[in-house]
């Protein structure tokens, strides 16, 4: 119990985790055993997943399950091997349902609640339970928001929606990298608030290492960030850093019906998801209607929801007047959606479509009671339809002019009738409709368009084979891949010689420069992508001696970087040294009492060098750029390999301290962070095995720094800093940008999405 | 929309300064172009200069290249052993592709007997291409453009037929040879490097279409660095 660091126990840690990757299963514990309270989940172990939590009660299980006319087998909401899993930064990992389990048994989220079901059927326990109007249930009472997180599997953890169909785009990136950043700056406000925690490890470690007046100051600064993964955009840059900011392109999705957007006999139940017309008297109106929190942007491309009407009318009323479509905020609420300028819908109660008219045009079927209608509007077709139970009926409204349209257009839905009852998925679960595939057709015939195009026109006279050829060559000898350079030349050289069609046709020579900068560029890089940051900045100065002077930015990352490659070598060696003790506790002696043996020498470490001490780590750690000659047998190589790291850790923090107390004047908030963040990393005994912090250690960072040194090296030989392979990559960014503002071709493809098809090729 | 937009005269140059294009994505962009292309030597040298693991193994990579300088050196007969050696399928799945190799090998015939005997071209069209064509309309057409180039002179051709003559038709079928053996290992056919110049060029012509303001031309800035990549006075670096 003496040890502070016992909560970063590595069993806790994947054992194969290598020292670059963060293991990726949880250390938390799981939903299932924090809600169940633990017993209750061993009680049952047939249970996979949620089922028990969906379960309010176990006794009403066998009971439900034999009244529920519908079985897994009918639903099309899920299959036998669904899987889901969670989104963003959840570290919950996959969560499986068993779909002949009582998950379905309890009828949480039937497909279609048709009308068969007897009234008091558990099928609608999920809505009646949270119908405020009713009682809850006592015994469950804290699970009530249990189901509405449970089957939701495109939300997050941090409540980030993230439909299906819309991942990949850039808008949904957007809106995640905003997500994001607002989750961290929330975080670190309550952090703030509550203050340091008194047993900060870094405090703890830093002051058994009886340093300087600093220390206080580092300790207190880190506190803020030290265990949360802090932004990587100061690693890695983010993908579009200073583009004027469109709002349209961060407006967040629809996700709930808005409380304060609706007609007063609607009522806004289940977190936002259903709406109830509460019967009040509506005397004049002709519908009550409610629109979704927030517009719906173009930038999406297709934009979906889907509604499905619940049967709770006493009267068994099968098809009541429901409307859903899409408005602007100037249609009024008391009118149904479609009859007012600015409005579209389509009628469940005669089957009629309405484009901001009084009068309607035939359509389709009409809906009712346990049907799910969706509504999807093109933007890049300038279209929407509908679809019903999952089926895909025709266009409804052509040509709509949504450039015209008076402000943003909303999802929305209209109930004239007492007890009319929808609820809406806003993409927060699968949809019945395969919106994905038909995602998948537009991009489709938009990425066919491009396989077609004709690129004759980019540079004059050059085929396409010669453009890529030359975008090729250029970059390698812009960025200094001297080797590469010669090497692709000449196989170019060989094809050109290969293809004469007689032998004494001349070939024209390939200049490939051969200069003295190239090489010594290339020397620069060689260092820093070993990590060798002293002889990275050695060669700087030696060669272009104002660079770093006149690249303070470049200056700080390279000086940031070293202490990185300290941090990075010491937990590599204290891996080895670890499983190398680890080893010799094993030969020498069978004696259970291991841990007290291993606390023991931790305490003689002195000097603050924390070793975890636990068993479960493994093979961690072999690292190439690191001899393991210092890992031999028996107590007197343990002592040498300790000691090797206690000296290591010393000059670590001394040079922490200079590089503290070099940029402490700087004024930029971005040099505190970065200290902050790179500081904090002191914090962790084996940072690299830390999922949070491992990536501000990984190679990537290497791969930054040296590209960012080329470019300030060949800034100052008067050379543009970037090759044109570098410029077609952001102007085609910035091209779709452009088509991607009103919903066009744009909002379907990405130039990361070309790179990504390319098989991943790791950093070595 | 009532937004006003800020003029993008200035606007898309500056935007498109301020992106920057990560070197992780550019690397392996250029990575994947000497794997797909069949740059063995130049691909095993940036993984080293790059840092970077490989993303087909060096033999895989050679293989490729041997097949492809055997067609752009016009000898068609290694190819198309070497290609049955390496994967025996790719030729029986793909009776186009066998057919456009038959052919160019049937034009490489052409050319060698120029003035001369013209028995060998001969022989060889009826004994290899005459079948496969018989039954095929396209082939037909085909071999019959390619049988003109007996009759004609070769200095007075019409330009179809020039094409068939010219060093592009070993490139357009040793890249369609590339193709068909990369689709069957691993799904992809071509780089992704392609895709992205096809996606500029593609992307600009519907800005432009959309009437939306841009930069009369957008540079590529292949020779931004004035002479040094072209013409710079110093001497190739090859030798022959």
């Amino acid at each position: 119990m003496t040890n502070p660091y016992q909560q970063y126990s590595p069993s806790n840690f994947d054992s194969s985790a290598s020292g670059r990757l963060p293991p990726l299963n949880a250390r938390r514990p799981s939903y299932a055993s924090v809600v169940s309270g633990g017993p209750s989940a061993l009680t049952r172990p047939a249970h996979s997943g949620f089922s028990h939590l969906l379960n309010p009660s176990p006794d009403s299980e066998p009971q439900t399950h034999s009244s529920n006319p519908y079985s897994a087998a009918h639903s099309p909401m899920f299959h036998a091997d669904m899987t889901y899993t969670q989104n963003g930064g959840s570290s919950e990992g996959v969560l499986s349902i068993d779909p002949l389990g009582q998950t379905m048994g309890t009828g949480l989220w039937p497909p279609r609640l048709g009308s068969s079901f007897p009234y008091f059927s558990r099928a609608f326990d999920l809505y009646m339970s949270k119908d405020p109007l009713l009682p809850a249930d006592p015994m469950s009472n804290d699970d009530v928001r249990f189901p509405s997180v449970a089957p939701m599997p495109n939300v997050s953890s941090s409540g980030f929606l993230s439909p299906s169909y819309l991942r990949g785009t850039i808008y949904l990136q957007k809106l995640e990298e905003k997500h994001r950043a607002d989750v961290l700056a929330e975080r670190e406000r309550s952090a703030a608030k509550v203050g340091p925690p008194s047993s900060s490890p870094i405090a703890s470690r830093l002051s058994s290492n009886e340093s300087s007046s600093h220390l206080p100051l580092v300790g207190t600064k880190v506190s803020g960030s030290s265990h949360r993964g802090v932004a990587y955009d100061i690693v890695e840059k983010p993908m579009f850093p200073a583009e004027e900011e469109d709002d349209d392109a961060v407006s967040p999705l629809p996700s709930r019906w808005n409380k304060d957007d609706k007609e007063a006999a609607l009522e806004v139940l289940s977190d936002g998801y259903e709406v109830r017309h509460t019967g009040r008297a509506s005397s004049d109106h002709e519908a009550s209607a409610v629109r979704a929190d927030h517009y719906m942007s173009p930038s999406c491309g297709v934009y979906y929801f889907e509604i499905t009407v619940l049967n709770t009318r006493s009267d068994k009323v099968k098809n009541p007047p429901i409307a859903i479509g899409f408005a602007s905020k100037e249609a009024s609420i008391s009118r149904a959606p479609g009859w007012e300028p600015d409005s579209w819908g389509y009628h469940g109660d005669d089957g009629h479509s309405y484009a901001s008219q009084n009068v309607g045009k035939p359509y389709a079927e009409i809906f009712g009671v346990g049907d799910t209608v969706g509504c999807l509007v093109n933007f890049r077709l300038n279209h929407a339809l509908f679809t019903k139970n999952g089926r895909e009926l025709p266009i409804a409204f052509k040509d709509i002019s949504f450039k015209d349209v008076k402000g943003k257009l909303y999802p929305i839905v209209g109930l004239k009738k007492k007890e009319d009852h929808i609820m809406a998925n806003f993409g927060q679960r699968p949809f019945m409709f395969d919106i994905d595939g038909y995602m998948k057709k537009q991009r489709a015939s938009i990425i066919e368009e491009i396989r077609l195009a004709d690129t004759s026109w980019l540079v004059d006279g050059l085929s396409e084979t010669d453009l890529i050829q030359q975008l090729v060559l250029q970059f390698l000898q812009h960025d200094g891949y001297v080797e590469t350079a010669r090497a692709f030349a000449e196989e170019l050289q060989e094809e050109k010689k290969a293809l004469r069609l007689t032998p004494d046709e001349p070939v024209q020579g390939i200049n490939v420069r051969d200069d003295e900068d190239a090489h010594n560029r290339q020397r620069i890089r060689r260092a820093v992508l070993e990590g060798d940051i002293d002889c990275a900045m050695r060669y700087t100065n030696t060669y272009y001696p104002t660079v770093l002077r006149e690249n303070e930015q470049v200056y700080f990352r390279l000086r940031c970087r070293k202490f990185i490659e300290m941090i990075r070598k010491e937990a590599v060696l204290n891996m080895q040294l670890e499983e190398q003790r680890r080893n010799s506790h094993r030969g020498a002696t069978n004696e259970p009492r291991a841990d007290d043996g291993e606390n023991g020498d931790e305490e003689m470490l002195g000097a603050g060098i924390i070793t975890t001490a636990a068993a479960t780590t493994t093979g961690g750690g072999q690292d190439n750029d690191l001899d393991m000659t210092m890992v031999e047998d028996g107590a007197a190589g343990d002592d040498v390999a300790a000691a090797g790291v206690s000296k290591l850790s010393q000059e670590l923090l001394a040079y922490g301290m200079e590089l503290r107390a070099e940029f402490k004047g700087d004024p930029r908030r971005e040099t505190a962070r970065r200290l902050d963040e790179i500081f904090s990393l002191i914090a962790y005994p084996n940072p690299l095995k830390v999922k949070e912090v491992a990536h501000l250690l990984d190679g990537s960072g290497r791969v930054a720094v040296a590209e960012e040194l080329n470019s300030a090296v060949l800034t100052s030989l008067g050379k543009s800093s970037r090759a044109a392979l570098e410029n077609v990559y952001a102007q085609t960014c910035v091209l779709l940008e452009e088509l991607r503002k009103d919903g066009g071709d744009g909002a379907f493809v990405t130039v990361e999405s070309v790179v990504e098809s390319i098989p991943p090729s790791r950093l070595r | 929309m009532s937004t006003a937009t800020p003029s993008p005269q200035h606007g898309f140059e500056k935007r498109v300064a301020e992106l920057k294009a990560p070197k992780k994505d550019i690397n392996a962009l250029i990575l994947d172009y000497l794997t797909m292309e069949g740059y063995p030597k130049a691909a095993a040298k940036f993984c080293k200069e790059a840092n970077l693991q490989a993303q087909q193994p060096h033999a895989s990579i050679q293989q490729r290249q041997e097949i492809q300088h055997a067609i752009h050196s016009g000898n068609i007969e290694t190819a198309i052993s070497a290609l049955n050696e390496l994967d025996p399928e790719v030729l029986d799945t793909n009776p186009e592709l066998h057919f456009s190799l038959l052919r160019l090998q049937l034009v490489e015939l052409i050319r060698q007997c120029e003035g001369g005997d013209v028995t060998p071209a001969l022989e060889f069209a009826s004994k290899k291409l005459a079948p496969r064509a018989a039954s095929n309309r396209d082939f037909l057409n085909d071999l019959e453009q390619t049988m003109s180039l007996i009759i004609f002179s070769h200095d007075n051709l019409k330009p179809e037929l020039r094409a068939l003559l010219s060093s592009d038709l070993r490139r357009t079928t040793a890249a369609k040879v590339n193709e068909a053996v990369l689709l069957r290992q691993n799904q992809r056919r071509e780089a992704a490097i392609r895709q992205l110049v096809r996606m500029r060029a593609w992307a600009e012509t519907s800005v432009r279409g959309k009437k939306k303001d841009l930069p009369e031309s957008i540079e590529l800035g292949l020779n931004a660095d004035g002479a040094e990549y072209g013409e710079s006075g110093h001497e190739p670096m090859i030798t022959t």
